[in-house]
């Protein structure tokens, strides 16, 4: 491997050129973290000295755990989220498997139909379901919120195309030392499989933890919301008259999801499959 | 592709759990709209008349789905802003060097946020006193004091969502350039260095070939993307400062008209189109799909 030092103006001006755009993705957020901080807030739309936050302390944080049921929010995100990943993976995993296993009649027009919704837009499904969910009087509740989101076509794909990858050979000498298909499923296949499931569990609780506008519209109860629709609400709502407060909710809404990310960016910064982009 | 022991009967057992959820919340939707387009929708009595085309005459003379149009439009400018941008992006950080990791994290990290969270922080960013007019001052394009109401006056709030969606999804394409990127050969690069040819010329002629598909491929996610703009605008503006888009009618139509035939004809014809893009991207695309994975 051939290797032609750089020299340091041109390394320079890449960092340089790295460190302006960062600034250009975070900087709405160090705002509002200073903003947040800043115990007298004369000074929070006076830029540049807004991004030193004056007289700083907790003071907000502790008024929004006060005023914000926050914390049943980020309960709400968790129980979505989790309801979500274990619903996805229980349907798409036994069916892609099937779909790269096994053949049956009715296999290509399936996994053609499932391909094919990928490219729809979503999101005009939100008024049929919306109808189909209330008809069902799941309207308000954790399983209504969930339900929809279940047949995930990104899901099914990425399963098919990762259980193809799984030695044939493998799974035959399963089947023929006499495991139920079940068995050879959760016992072979998945085991020799686990990347991709792991990257469908990550992706879908991502999904799952920003989805807005799916819970928004079926919850009416402020404390089944999530976070993503909780703190909306109170922040364009009664909060919006509190810059400093709609600031320290927006951090601590964040916070999670920072943290989260730098465990997992692996996955999403060398993607063995496309998340969704929204 | 015979396989020993395993009966039609097993495989439906395990795609019908899937195949079940997937025929109502997926499939059933699109019918449904398609139902709906023809009808007249009564709400409180759940009854429903078939209406011919009265729907889609509606929607002819609705100004709001017009100017829905229109702005779908427009929206498309942001696709090759964001996608040279992007590129510019992934080019920029495509070599491992220190710190590298946490600079591709940091551009990503707009895609993993939620989308109403970061609406509300870029909705004080847009605000008359706020950072983006200060900035401007600062760089002279604005006489301080002078500042744009970006969210509220009809002319500026789509750029507003269009800068907002640019924030927003240029990381997600970067990626994929980056996955496009490390599968760009090492040696080809060399040889061409090695040929003594600049920089430029080994973007044009060696890197750009094997990049184009992934571009295509880019372009046309985005263009689905730009088309699909929504929540963007409803956690920015509400759709207010004339930024309607098709799915923001949509949804208007049906959650605060509560006229599902119109909201159903609207999807109908919004279906179509996505239809229409998504056919050109197989015709485009073929078999030359750069993420999928050999056998």
């Amino acid at each position: 491997m051939m290797r032609v030092a750089p020299r340091w103006p041109l390394l320079g001006a890449r960092y340089l050129g790295m460190s302006v755009f960062a600034l250009f993705t975070v900087f709405p957020f160090l705002w509002a973290l200073s903003v947040g901080l800043a115990g007298d807030p004369s000074g929070i739309w006076h830029f540049p000295g807004a991004f030193i936050p004056a007289d700083p302390g907790l003071g907000w944080f502790n008024r929004v755990f006060a005023e914000m049921p926050f914390f049943t929010y980020v309960g709400n995100s968790l129980i979505l989220s989790a309801l979500t990943v274990a619903g996805v993976l229980a349907l798409t995993v036994p069916c892609g498997y099937a779909l790269a296993q096994m053949d049956f009649p009715g296999r290509k027009l399936l996994f053609g139909a499932i391909l094919l919704t990928l490219t729809l837009p979503s999101e005009v499904a939100i008024l049929p379901n919306f109808v189909t969910i209330s008809r069902l009087g799941l309207v308000d509740s954790y399983v209504g919120a969930v339900l929809p989101n279940l047949a995930s076509a990104f899901g099914v794909f990425l399963m098919k195309q990762s259980f193809e990858q799984v030695p044939a050979d493998v799974i035959d000498a399963a089947r023929v030392d006499g495991a139920s298909e079940w068995r050879v499923l959760w016992r072979v296949a998945v085991p020799l499989n686990l990347p991709a499931v792991g990257t469908l569990a990550i992706f879908t609780l991502v999904t799952a933890w920003n989805d807005y506008l799916w819970p928004a519209v079926v919850f009416f109860t402020r404390t089944k919301l999530p976070i993503s629709v909780g703190v909306f609400n109170d922040l364009t709502g009664p909060f919006s008259v509190s810059t400093s407060l709609v600031m320290a909710a927006v951090v601590m809404s964040v916070v999670p999801v920072i943290i989260g990310f730098a465990f997992t960016q692996r996955l999403f910064l060398a993607p063995q499959a496309l998340p969704a982009r929204a | 592709m015979a396989k020993p022991g395993v009966s039609p009967l097993t495989a439906y057992l395990f795609v019908a759990p899937c195949a079940l959820v997937f025929a109502v919340f997926t499939v059933w939707p699109m019918l449904f709209n398609g139902w709906l387009a023809f009808q007249d929708y009564f709400i409180a009595s759940r009854n429903t008349a078939w209406n011919d085309f009265a729907n889609f005459l509606v929607l002819a003379d609705s100004q709001s789905f017009h100017i829905a149009l229109r702005n779908a439009l427009l929206l498309l400018l942001t696709v090759p802003l964001i996608q040279a941008g992007a590129l510019g992006l992934a080019l920029l950080v495509h070599r491992p060097l220190p710190g590298i990791t946490f600079f591709r994290a940091t551009y990503y990290l707009p895609v993993v946020i939620t989308v109403s969270i970061a609406g509300v922080v870029w909705q004080y960013v847009f605000h008359h006193e706020g950072i983006l007019n200060w900035l401007l001052g600062v760089v002279g394009v604005l006489a301080p004091g002078d500042g744009v109401p970006w969210l509220e006056s009809s002319g500026w709030s789509l750029v507003a969502v269009m800068a907002f969606c640019f924030w927003k999804y240029v990381g997600y394409y970067m990626v994929l350039y980056l996955v496009g990127l490390a599968a760009v050969p090492r040696e080809l690069q060399e040889a061409a260095m090695l040929d003594g040819a600049g920089t430029w010329a080994r973007f044009r002629h060696v890197v750009w070939p094997l990049l184009a598909p992934v571009a295509v491929l880019c372009s046309l996610l985005s263009t689905i993307g730009a088309l699909k703009t929504f929540q963007e605008v409803l956690v920015l503006t509400r759709g207010e400062g004339d930024t309607m888009t098709p799915l923001l009618f949509v949804y208007r139509a049906a959650f605060s008209g509560f006229n599902f035939g119109v909201a159903g004809a609207a999807s109908l014809l919004f279906t179509l189109v996505c239809l229409i893009v998504a056919a050109l991207q197989l015709r485009l695309m073929g078999r030359h799909n750069p993420f999928k994975r050999d056998e």
